[in-house]
């Protein structure tokens, strides 16, 4: 390995360099944007047969299952089959080293009948927890993806048309933005071609319209015709039918025109918007027929302002270096997302209950609703109050345990983010910051999930001297 | 004064305000730390049940500030 790379490294750099300048020359420079919620991908990268928006937390998160069961598809693979066998060095004797270490450390706080439980625990959370922090360190995570203009600071809506403007930034991506000129998927169409198109749409639904009436009057003529010739047999009531017929002609007529108009703007609507789902749509003022008229007067000031923050050419351009651009990360780090640590908090917080209500039965439940003292001391009302207080303290474990992981990590890949931002060498310091927080929030996360669990199954009174009479 | 800056300014202030309870965790881990270390030295036998009840205390001083870190946060970018 060594031999091979001796004077090729610095091939491998002037490549990375060169790689950069053309990124650089490539791509516009991009603002540090910062989003609590895990921001979601542009139309059109639906998760397939659910209606639901994939988020960036999200492919971080199957990214981490992925690792994780190819880790343990590797260790199962390479563990020795009986005792005698040499084990294999390497990564597998590391991870061994690890789980022996680990399995005394709980060994120590949760031996006891129920280890095995804890430990599966432990060992899963602490496992899934470190590799998804640990995920910020890796080079390419929150900072490769979609690039597409910012304006949500820079237009105040009254209408909300392109949904531009949100409170929450989610419809940034599902109106016009995330033009993702990166990937390429969208074609770009500039906003006179767009106009131009507009424009378009409208003289052929005049042209449509004046075919239909053209059409209809030959039609009427022709039925006219008919009628006349058809007079023979039926006298007067012709005649009344007769006029109620060119009546009813002459309604059907511009009824039908209107409607081949409409259908002309209509069929270029449906294309406009299905630009703006796409999030393609390049952000022109709306077309004429959209606005409501011909005031172009009163809306001049407003469109243009709306031209000129929505507009967004070419990156390349000169208008561009005016927009603020962002990156939507392809992948992001699943520990800021609440709803990862949430759901694991979740799980830890049923396991928590589960491990016991096998433990103690349903005498479990004495710890929260404990009346058995009420009438029997005095001072039996304040067990009660202390066990209403374990119940909600149970609750707020969820709380503390999502919250914790979610402010560490999320503030470590701000720090990360933003440092990177400043100067290009500077936060190596802050990755191997990183690099223990990760380590000891993952251990923390699973550490208390064992204590909790280990408290759940030692019951309240009777058992806690018992414990350490043996204890001693 | 726009209000856009007034709402920025507000946002800005009130983080910052959120950030003092940071403090609290802070002292409280410092208290921890350094008696769990006075403790080491005085009985480095036990150092591994008292690093891990350090560890314990550590998160739970650390969740306090960690809450008034995602107020903060919140105010920041998810309120506007």
């Amino acid at each position: 390995m060594n031999s091979f790379w001796n004077g090729k490294r610095r091939f491998v750099a002037l490549l990375m360099f060169l790689g950069g300048v053309f990124v650089a020359l490539r791509v516009p420079p991009v603002i540090p944007f910062i989003q609590l919620p895990g921001e979601k991908f542009p139309a059109g990268y639906d998760i397939p047969f659910l209606d639901i928006r994939l988020t960036n937390t999200f492919v971080g998160s199957v990214i981490v299952w992925i690792v994780l069961l190819l880790f343990v598809v590797y260790v199962t693979r390479r563990r020795p089959k009986d005792g005698n066998e040499v084990p294999p060095g390497g990564f597998y004797n590391m991870f061994e080293m690890l789980f022996e270490g680990l399995m005394g450390f709980v060994g120590g706080i949760a031996g006891g009948r129920h280890f095995r439980l804890i430990f599966n625990m432990f060992m899963t959370i602490f496992l899934v927890v470190l590799l998804a922090n640990w995920m910020e360190l890796v080079p390419g995570v929150d900072t490769i993806g979609f690039i597409h203009p910012h304006v949500k600071e820079k237009y105040d809506v009254e209408k909300d048309e392109y949904k531009v403007v949100t409170t929450d930034g989610y419809e940034i991506y599902q109106g016009f933005l995330g033009i993702s000129y990166v990937n390429g998927q969208c074609d770009w169409i500039s906003p006179a071609d767009e106009a131009a198109a507009d424009e378009a749409a409208l003289t052929a639904a005049a042209a449509a319209a004046k075919a239909v009436e053209m059409d209809l009057s030959q039609d009427a003529a022709y039925a006219r015709y008919q009628a006349e010739h058809d007079d023979h047999g039926e006298g007067e009531a012709t005649g009344d039918a007769h006029g109620d017929d060119t009546h009813a002609g002459e309604a059907v007529e511009s009824d039908e025109a209107a409607a081949a108009y409409d259908e002309v703007l209509a069929a270029r609507l449906a294309e406009k918007q299905a630009r703006r789902d796409r999030s393609c749509y390049t952000g022109v003022a709306p077309a004429p027929w959209e606005t409501g008229g011909d005031d172009h007067e009163d809306e001049g000031e407003h469109a243009d302002e709306k031209h000129d923050i929505l507009l967004h050419p070419d990156p390349r351009s000169e208008e561009a270096k005016h927009v603020p651009w962002v990156v939507l990360p392809f992948v992001r780090v699943p520990s800021t997302d609440l709803n990862m640590t949430l759901s694991i908090a979740l799980i830890a917080f049923v396991m928590i209950q589960y491990i016991g209500f096998k433990a103690l039965g349903i005498g479990y439940l004495t710890k929260f609703f404990n009346f058995s003292t009420l009438f029997k001391s005095p001072l039996g009302g304040i067990d009660v109050a202390v066990g209403l207080l374990e119940l909600i303290g149970d609750f707020a474990k969820i709380l503390s345990f999502s919250f914790r992981l979610l402010g560490n990590i999320f503030a470590g890949s701000i720090l990360l983010f933003g440092m990177s931002f400043l100067v290009p060498i500077l936060p190596w310091p802050f990755f191997i910051l990183e690099f223990f927080v990760g380590v000891i929030q993952a251990l923390v996360f699973a550490l208390l999930t064992a204590i909790f669990m280990n408290l759940a199954t030692v019951s309240h009174h009777h058992d806690d001297e018992h414990d350490h009479a043996e204890a001693h | 004064m726009d209000p856009q800056s007034t709402i920025i300014l507000g946002k800005a202030i009130g983080a910052g305000l959120a950030m003092i309870g940071a403090a609290g965790g802070g002292i409280g881990i410092g208290l921890a730390v350094g008696g769990a270390v006075q403790a080491m030295g005085r009985n480095p036998d036990h150092t591994p049940t008292i690093q891990t009840n350090m560890i314990l205390g550590v998160a739970f001083a650390e969740a306090v500030a960690i809450y008034a870190l995602v107020v903060s946060l919140i105010i920041l970018f998810v309120l506007s």
